[in-house]
């Protein structure tokens, strides 16, 4: 298969393209509309469309992300940067690593919830995002550093 | 050789059966505790219980250099991070992914996974060889379909017939690897004569495989 190179990306300039509508999908979806970004939001289930907010202007489309066909009808190849966000670490490094290799999407964030599965994203540019070590810090920085 | 086997349930169990010799050592993961049991039990050999896409599993069923990894879960991504795991951290030689999806074959492939098998793929592939050509006529694909093998029935009709392989003035863009000449087998030279009932093996691209069958089924 040959490596999808956009010609038209300006066209999608400000699209980000938001895979799984969760609670980590769904707010950054809302914040990111609310900060005037145009977004696709996709998920497998269309009832996690329901954790939207109202002010929500961007597009929602049903889907299994692991099938490359509908990353493409979800205009994977024109999109500027690609959060990754299901709750299953396999699928979203799966992606990841299609949104890189494949249709090399410039800016590429991936939520992991275990830290060992950085290794697979090792010299690929793609950030990760975790969000049980989040936490931790956060936990840490609320008691002060004492032990 | 050292082989794992991770995933899977009579896929795994017909693996380990056919490739549980003293030379081969096997280790199975799976991650159902029923058919961990069960295979451990089918088999007598040691069944590690766990997820094959977890770092940890991999590293305490200890695949460290081994020479295959198959992976037979019935989940693709899973499949596609076990394997990814063996290779890059476990440094094992060669991988080998079994896809549900028939399209994911070529994503994986361009991911870098060794070898991706699919089932469906496969069927779809024995029916076109079986239906799209006439019956005298078999082929195989090799190296990914690069490569066609294709089997020929001479008949005295054929214009090549009768003639010196140096007289046909044969497609440079195939050759006769091989003819079954009952009950032997030439490896044919300019010299050799094709003759009636031969049984041509003939190498070819697939791009050029059909320009050349109609050059050899010429008739006179």
């Amino acid at each position: 298969m040959k490596k999808v190179t956009p010609k038209k990306r300006s066209l999608f300039k400000n699209k980000t393209l938001i895979i799984g509508c969760g609670r980590l999908g769904s707010s950054m979806a809302n914040k990111c509309s609310l900060e005037g970004k145009n977004i696709v939001v996709v998920d497998k289930n269309p009832d996690a469309f329901d954790r939207l907010s109202d002010a929500f202007g961007g597009l929602t489309m049903v889907g299994d992300v692991t099938h490359l066909d509908f990353l493409q009808e979800a205009h994977i190849s024109t999109a500027k940067e690609i959060i990754i966000t299901t709750g299953d670490d396999n699928i979203n490094v799966f992606v990841a690593h299609i949104a890189r290799k494949i249709f090399d999407v410039p800016e590429i964030y991936v939520r992991l919830d275990s830290p060992e599965n950085e290794v697979l994203l090792k010299g690929l540019a793609i950030k990760a995002i975790f969000p049980f070590e989040l936490s931790y810090d956060k936990f840490n920085v609320l008691r002060g550093g004492r032990k | 050789m050292k082989i794992v086997i991770a995933g899977g349930y009579q896929a795994a169990d017909y693996i380990i059966k056919k490739f549980k010799t003293t030379s081969n050592k096997l280790i199975v993961i799976n991650e159902s505790r029923e058919v961990a049991q069960y295979l451990t039990k089918s088999n007598q050999i040691p069944v590690f219980y766990g997820e094959p896409y977890k770092y940890f599993v991999l590293e305490e069923a200890n695949v460290e250099d081994a020479d295959i990894f198959v992976a037979l879960s019935k989940i693709d991504t899973d499949n596609y991070i076990s394997c990814l795991l063996a290779k890059k951290v476990f440094n094992v030689k060669k991988c080998i992914c079994i896809v549900n999806n028939p399209k994911n074959v070529d994503v994986f492939r361009d991911l870098g996974i060794d070898s991706v098998v699919s089932s469906t793929q496969l069927l779809a592939t024995s029916v076109m060889n079986e239906s799209s050509l006439e019956d005298l006529i078999k082929t195989m694909s090799l190296e990914d379909e690069k490569i066609v093998l294709t089997e020929v029935v001479m008949k005295a009709t054929y214009e090549i017939v009768n003639k010196r392989i140096a007289d046909i003035n044969f497609p440079k863009t195939g050759n006769i690897s091989c003819i079954y000449r009952k009950p032997s087998v030439i490896i044919p030279n300019g010299s050799t004569i094709i003759l009636p009932k031969d049984k041509l093996l003939v190498v070819t691209t697939p791009n050029h495989q059909k320009e050349v069958l109609a050059f050899i089924q010429k008739s006179k």
